[in-house]
């Protein structure tokens, strides 16, 4: 079909492969921010949210579940199915949909259950 | 209120910043009332009118194609959120605070927040739970990969990411929203492989019978919106069923049924849709009493006609009379019109219960009955498609837990047999979303295996509805030193087993 099937099973690479580009910029980005997801910087456009910086991105996905180990991408943008979890400057499952871009911002993608949630915030 | 309650902290609080609860806080504050709206999104305007504010300022050309795409039913919220800014920060007036999720409402009016990293709960002596709505869940084969996005999703895109769909791109499912965003991708440049509907001929001939005079705008729009999709080129079916997304890391391609036939086509971007439903998060997490909606197979809360909600709890467990109304698509679909009429009625209702005034004005309520009259024809012509039927047993219902509809149909005939039993037993519900995408499958699927009719059972719904960190718990501030609350943190996915805390307040 297309380059997707070829691609790596990513759940072993850390680095960010591409994914099938599903959405495109209406314009080009102005006014962008720069944060890291995974170590590696990417653009974002200033007062959108983590998700849509992480679609634009092309990243295949946001979290592996902790069950099965199945990748997930956001699926409702409005804060209700909780698929766009993602670790945020440190802290675990926080709602990439919810969340706006900062300059500098460390975003983790989760492989399972993140270690960050665990209780260990005082 | 008891007399060891503390002091509100506002006349109002209203959880939701969208149509609905702006008509609603500017009419309280027109009163002279003290509001607090809390929103989990960064800006007014509810799922409607996100990012409007932005989108209004942005001159580029991109910019303006955006918003022509996205039409005048959407730059139709400038005013009232010009009228809502201009009562923010005055004194009283409304102290808005946005990207506040609220993750707690009780009955006597205490509303437990998140900000960041910081939590704590306010009072008001009324409450006004304006959420709104939300996609209806739609299990199907394949329908968590990647790849696979409900159109309110690409539309969030549209609005507040500037971003569109590309590739090859499946529209499937039914309901007005489908075939606006459809229209809005078209406008865009974006050309769908395939606008697939689960409504038929049949539905609308049905409908027909419903219609009523205020109908005829929305249908005169529906069919513009079809026209042009037709005129374009854009390949239409009806009467889809049987939807399955294939793929391994993500969708690869889709197949259905039409017309006994089944189809396969290549696809990197499915977008569902089935209709939207009342938000039941915090009315039944608050216990208040729903009722169960047929024609469009979802739970709505039981409000009086200006949103008063009844309590289930026991009186032991809440201190005072319920004091939560709920108004706009919380409480019964009926889009932005009805979401505005609705919260002007809400809040007249609010000032007659705190200073005896005269409550809703016949005016009003007129326009509420004028904006939901279109329903019963819409409900007819675009009646629930991609969740109609129960799912396979292979069928992943609960998406946080990944259990099939065949697990939880065998622990169900294995013996349990209600609700809070299931979820105990099989997770089913206790993921972060807590229960938002499976419970209303969960419940029929009980039903249909225990064979029971009437309202279908919930979970009980606890706090917190949706996570805090643990950090943000040990920061509460905002309650009685004397109270107490429990916790119960069963919902973070790393806890096996139910983990409680007690969280003494500041
Ligand atoms: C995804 C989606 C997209 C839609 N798009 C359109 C559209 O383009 N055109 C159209 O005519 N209709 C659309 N609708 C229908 C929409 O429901 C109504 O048009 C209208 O917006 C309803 O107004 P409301 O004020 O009742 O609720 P909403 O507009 O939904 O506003 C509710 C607000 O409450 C917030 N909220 C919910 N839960 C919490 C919580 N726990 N804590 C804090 N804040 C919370 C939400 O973030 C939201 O801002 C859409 C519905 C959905 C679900
Ligand atoms: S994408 Fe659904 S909660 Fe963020």
């Amino acid at each position: 079909m297309n380059e997707s099937v070829t691609r790596p099973a990513f759940a072993h690479s850390p680095g960010l492969q591409p994914g099938p580009k599903m959405f495109s910029d209406l314009a080009p980005l102005t006014d962008a921010v720069t944060l890291s997801v995974d170590g590696q910087p990417v653009r974002a456009r200033a007062g959108e949210t983590v998700a849509a910086c992480l679609l634009r991105a092309g990243v295949p996905y946001n979290r592996l579940t902790p069950v099965s180990g199945a990748p997930r991408l956001p699926y409702c943008m409005i804060g209700h199915c909780f698929e766009c979890l993602v670790e945020i400057d440190g802290i675990g499952n926080r709602q990439a949909c919810l969340t706006l871009v900062r300059d500098g911002m460390k975003v983790r993608r989760q492989d399972g259950a993140p270690p960050a949630l665990e209780p260990s915030v005082p | 209120m008891s007399i060891n309650a503390p002091l509100p902290d506002a006349d109002v609080i209203i959880v939701g910043c969208g149509p609905a609860g702006m008509a609603a806080a500017v009419t309280l504050a027109e009163a002279g009332r003290s509001v607090i709206v809390l929103d989990m999104q960064p800006a007014p305007g509810g799922q409607i009118f996100r990012s409007l504010e932005a989108n209004l300022c942005d001159t580029s050309p991109a910019g303006q194609s955006l918003l022509a795409a996205l039409g005048p039913a959407y730059r139709a919220g400038a005013d009232l959120i010009r009228r809502f800014r201009a009562f923010s920060g005055a004194c009283p007036g409304i102290d808005y605070r946005p990207q506040t999720t609220v993750w707690e409402v009780r009955p006597d009016g205490t509303v437990g927040w998140l900000q960041g990293m910081n939590a704590g709960y306010v009072r008001g002596r009324q409450v006004l739970l304006a959420h709104g709505a939300m996609e209806r869940p739609v299990p199907f084969p394949g329908w968590t990969l990647p790849g696979v996005m409900t159109a309110g999703a690409v539309q969030t895109l549209l609005k507040a990411g500037h971003l569109k769909p590309s590739g090859r791109i499946v529209l499937a499912g039914t309901g007005p929203l489908l075939l606006l965003l459809a229209n809005q991708l078209h406008q865009l440049g974006v050309k769908p492989a395939l606008v697939g509907r689960t409504d038929r001929l049949s539905d609308s001939v049905r409908a027909a019978r419903h219609l009523r005079p205020g109908g005829l705008v929305p249908l005169v729009k529906g069919l513009g919106w079809l026209g042009r999709l037709k005129l374009a080129g854009v390949k239409s079916v009806t009467g889809l069923e049987n939807l399955a997304a294939h793929g391994t890391q993500n969708v690869e391609s889709v197949s259905f049924t039409v017309g006994g036939k089944r189809q396969t086509l290549p696809c990197d971007l499915l977008i569902v849709h089935d209709g939207i439903v009342p938000a039941i998060d915090i009315p039944n997490a608050a216990g208040l009493r729903l009722q169960w909606d047929g024609p469009n197979a979802s739970w709505r809360p039981a409000t009086t006609p200006d949103g008063l909600g009844a309590s289930t709890l026991p009186p032991e467990m809440s201190a005072g009379p319920c004091v939560l109304r709920v108004t706009g698509d919380a409480r019964r679909i009926g889009g932005a019109d009805a979401a505005m009429a609705h919260g002007r009625v809400a809040a007249q209702a609010i000032l007659a219960a705190l200073d005896h005034g005269a409550g809703p004005s016949a005016d009003a309520l007129r326009a509420v009955g004028k904006a939901l009259s279109v329903r019963p024809f819409l409900d007819a012509a675009f009646p629930p498609g991609l969740a109609q039927a129960l799912p396979d047993d292979d069928t992943i219902v609960c998406r946080c837990e990944e259990l099939t509809a065949g697990e939880l149909r065998e622990k169900i005939r294995s013996g349990f047999r209600n609700m809070d039993a299931l979820r105990g037993e099989t997770r089913c519900g206790m993921g972060p979303c807590q229960g938002r995408s499976c419970m209303v499958t969960a419940a029929r699927l009980l039903q249909n295996e225990t064979r029971a009719a009437g309202c279908p059972p919930t979970f009980r719904g606890r706090p917190p509805i949706r996570p805090i960190p643990l950090g943000a718990v040990a920061t509460l501030s905002g309650l009685d030193p004397r109270a107490t609350i429990r916790l119960t943190l069963e919902d973070k996915p790393e806890n096996a087993s139910e983990d409680t805390v007690d969280a003494p307040a500041e």
